[in-house]
C-alpha cells in the first residue's frame, strides 16, 4: 500500500528526475521502510518523504527549467506547463502536504534545530572579500606588520627569539613579500614566515572577516555564568551516555570538558555509577574540548596516586597534578580505552594525550583534530589578531604536542567503528584476566 | 548545469562527499552512512539524495562505478570532490578559528 503511495509521489517530479533516479527513489524508499519498522520509525520515515519531495520537487523543476534555458540562450518563452505532473499525483501530493505540515508544526523544533546552524555558517563564509583601496591596504599591512612585531617583543617566551622573528619578518617586507597580500593569505604568510624562524607552531597571526569585538571580555559576568549553568544543565553537562555495556564495561560518552564548579558533582556521579566497572571507554569522539581542570578531574579516577598532566597552556603548578587517588575510587586498576575522531579537539585533545603518553589508556579510532591552543590572544585591531605562546609549559614526554599534527590513535580504525572495535579490545582483555586469576 | 550550484556546498552535498571518503556506495548506503555520520540528524530522502548526487556528478565531484550486487548503482568519489570536501572542511575550522578568536569563555579552550 504505502509503496504504491510513494510510487504515485514520484509521478510529482519531472520527467527528467523520474527517467534517470525515479527507480533508484523507489528503492530507496523500499529499503528504509524494510528497515524502519514499527510506529514511531514509520511516522517519521513518512516525514522525512514529505519534507524530502517539499524541498526536491520545486527543485527539480527549477532544474528542468535552467537545462531548456542553457539550451535556448536567447531570450524567448519557455515552455513552462509541458512538464506538469498529472493531477491524481497533485491531488494526493496535497492532501499529504497538508498532513505533513500539520505534523512539522509539531515537530518543528526538531527540524529547525539542524537547518539553522548550515543556515549561519553559510552567511558566515559567504561573505564576499571586501578590499579597500590601494594605499589604504598599504597602510593596513603596515599596522599589522607592526603591531605582530610589537606584541611578539613584549609578549613572547623567549625574547631573543622573538627579535630574530621580528628581524626576519622586517626582512621578507623589505624584500616586498607582502605587498598585495591582504586578509587571509597575509596572515597566512605571516604565520608561515614566524614558524619558520621559530619552530613553533603555537604562534600563529589570524584575519577575520567579521569585526573582532573591540576588548576581549573581562572575565565572565554573572548573566554569561548563569547561562552557562543553564545550558549545562539542560545538557546533563555534555555527558550524553552513561551506561554498562555487557561484560561489565562502562561506557561513558563526553562532549565537552565542562567548567569544575558547575558539572564536577556530575562529573563525579559519573565515574560514581561506573566503580564497578572491569574496563571503561571514554568516548571523545565528539569531545571538542573544554577547561583543563575538568580534565584532571577526571583524570584523578584513573590513577592511585597523583600524575602530572601536562597542558600546553600552562606552567606547572600544584593543580597540574591529579588529585589522585579518589577516595572509594576503584577504576585506578582498570584497562582504560579512548574513542578518538578527527573532531576530537583541544582539552580532549589533552586527555588523549596525556593517557596515551602515561601509557594509561588505549587510544582507538582516528588522528585528533590537532589544536592545541597554547598562544594567548592579542587583537591587533578589527580584522586582525595573533596568538602568542606566553609561557614555557614543560612537556615531559616529548619535544611537541599535538598543535597541527593531532593524536595518532593506537589503533586507527574509522571513528565509526570504534566502539565495536575497543569493545572487542576491552572483552578479550576481561577473558585473558579470568584465564590468569584461574591459573593463581 | 553550472558548479555554482556547488557554492556555498550544501550541507547534504558536504555529508555527501564525506560518506564516500572510506568506500564506494550505493544511493542507500550513502543515506545510511550520513544518518550515522550525524547521529540521525540528517536522514536524507530520495529527492535530497539522488538531487545532490546528480550535480555533484555534473560537478565531476563523485563517478558511477557500474552496478554492483542487486544491480545498484554505485559512487565514487573523484579527485575533485575530494579537493572540495577539504575545502569545505577548511572554511569549517577558520569559521571555528573565529569562534575561538572571539574568546567565549575565557579559559576555555573553545
Amino acid at each position: 500500500m504505502s509503496e504504491n503511495i510513494y510510487t504515485f509521489l514520484i509521478r510529482l517530479f519531472p520527467s527528467h528526475f523520474r527517467e534517470a533516479y525515479g527507480d533508484a527513489a523507489l528503492q530507496l524508499f523500499r529499503d528504509r521502510s524494510r528497515d524502519e519498522k514499527g510506529f514511531f520509525p514509520r511516522l517519521r520515515l513518512w516525514l522525512d518523504l514529505l519534507a524530502d519531495l517539499a524541498i526536491s520537487i520545486p527543485r527539480e523543476y527549477r532544474y528542468a527549467q535552467a537545462v531548456r534555458q542553457q539550451v535556448a540562450p536567447v531570450p524567448g518563452f519557455h515552455f513552462v506547463a509541458d512538464e506538469s505532473p498529472g493531477r491524481g499525483a497533485l491531488l494526493c501530493g496535497a492532501v499529504l502536504s497538508l498532513v505533513g505540515i500539520e505534523a512539522f508544526s509539531l515537530l518543528s523544533g526538531h527540524f529547525t534545530k539542524h537547518q539553522q546552524v548550515p543556515r549561519n555558517i553559510a552567511a558566515l563564509i559567504g561573505q564576499v572579500e571586501t578590499g579597500g583601496q590601494d594605499g589604504e591596504q598599504a597602510t593596513e599591512r603596515q599596522r599589522v606588520l607592526r603591531q605582530v612585531i610589537a606584541n611578539l617583543k613584549q609578549y613572547y617566551v623567549d625574547p631573543n627569539a622573538a627579535v630574530q622573528i621580528a628581524n626576519a619578518l622586517k626582512t621578507h617586507q623589505a624584500s616586498g613579500d607582502y605587498d598585495a597580500l591582504t586578509g587571509a593569505a597575509l596572515a597566512d604568510l605571516l604565520t608561515r614566515q614566524m614558524r619558520e624562524v621559530s619552530g613553533d607552531r603555537h604562534l600563529i597571526v589570524e584575519y577575520s572577516q567579521t569585526p573582532l569585538p573591540a576588548q576581549p571580555p573581562q572575565g565572565p559576568t554573572p548573566e554569561s555564568i548563569a547561562r552557562y549553568r543553564a545550558a549545562m544543565e539542560q545538557n546533563n553537562c555534555m555527558f550524553e551516555k552513561i551506561e554498562t555495556l555487557p561484560h561489565n564495561i562502562g561506557y561513558l560518552k563526553l562532549n565537552a570538558f565542562p567548567e569544575p564548579s558547575v558539572c564536577g558533582p556530575t562529573a563525579d556521579a559519573a565515574m560514581a555509577s561506573l566503580n564497578h566497572a572491569d574496563a571503561i571507554i571514554f568516548d571523545l569522539r565528539d569531545n571538542t574540548g573544554g577547561f583543563p581542570d575538568m580534565v584532571a578531574l577526571m583524570a584523578a579516577y584513573l590513577f592511585d596516586h597523583p600524575e602530572y598532566l601536562y597542558n600546553p597552556r600552562e606552567k606547572p603548578t600544584e593543580l597540574s597534578w591529579t588529585r589522585s587517588p579518589v577516595p572509594g575510587n576503584k577504576l585506578a586498576d582498570k584497562p582504560v580505552y579512548v574513542l578518538t575522531s578527527a573532531r576530537t579537539l583541544s582539552g580532549a585533545e589533552q586527555f588523549t594525550y596525556d593517557l596515551k603518553m602515561l601509557k594509561r589508556a588505549t587510544l582507538v579510532g582516528e588522528t585528533t583534530g590537532g589544536a592545541a591552543h597554547a598562544g594567548v590572544w592579542h587583537r591587533i585591531d578589527d580584522h586582525f589578531g595573533m596568538g602568542i605562546p606566553e609561557v614555557k609549559a614543560i612537556n615531559p614526554f616529548s619535544k611537541t604536542d599535538w598543535e597541527g599534527s593531532g593524536v595518532e590513535p593506537d589503533v586507527k580504525v574509522n571513528a565509526a567503528d570504534a566502539l565495536n572495535v575497543a569493545r572487542k579490545l576491552a572483552e578479550r582483555q576481561a577473558e585473558r584476566e579470568i584465564i590468569y586469576k584461574r591459573g593463581h | 548545469m553550472p558548479k555554482r550550484k556547488l557554492d556555498p556546498l550544501p550541507s547534504a552535498a558536504f555529508q555527501i562527499l564525506l560518506s564516500l571518503a572510506g568506500e564506494d556506495l550505493h544511493g542507500y548506503a550513502i543515506m545510511r552512512q550520513v544518518a550515522e555520520q550525524t547521529e540521525g540528524r540528517m536522514r536524507l530522502g530520495p529527492g535530497t539524495l539522488y538531487g545532490s548526487i546528480r550535480t555533484l556528478l555534473e560537478a565531476q565531484c563523485v563517478e558511477e562505478v557500474g552496478e554492483g550486487a542487486e544491480r545498484r548503482r554505485y559512487y565514487r568519489l573523484t579527485t575533485a570532490g575530494r579537493n572540495l570536501a577539504r575545502a569545505e572542511a577548511d572554511r569549517l575550522a577558520d569559521l571555528l578559528r573565529v569562534a575561538r578568536a572571539k574568546k567565549i569563555f575565557k579559559g576555555d579552550y573553545v
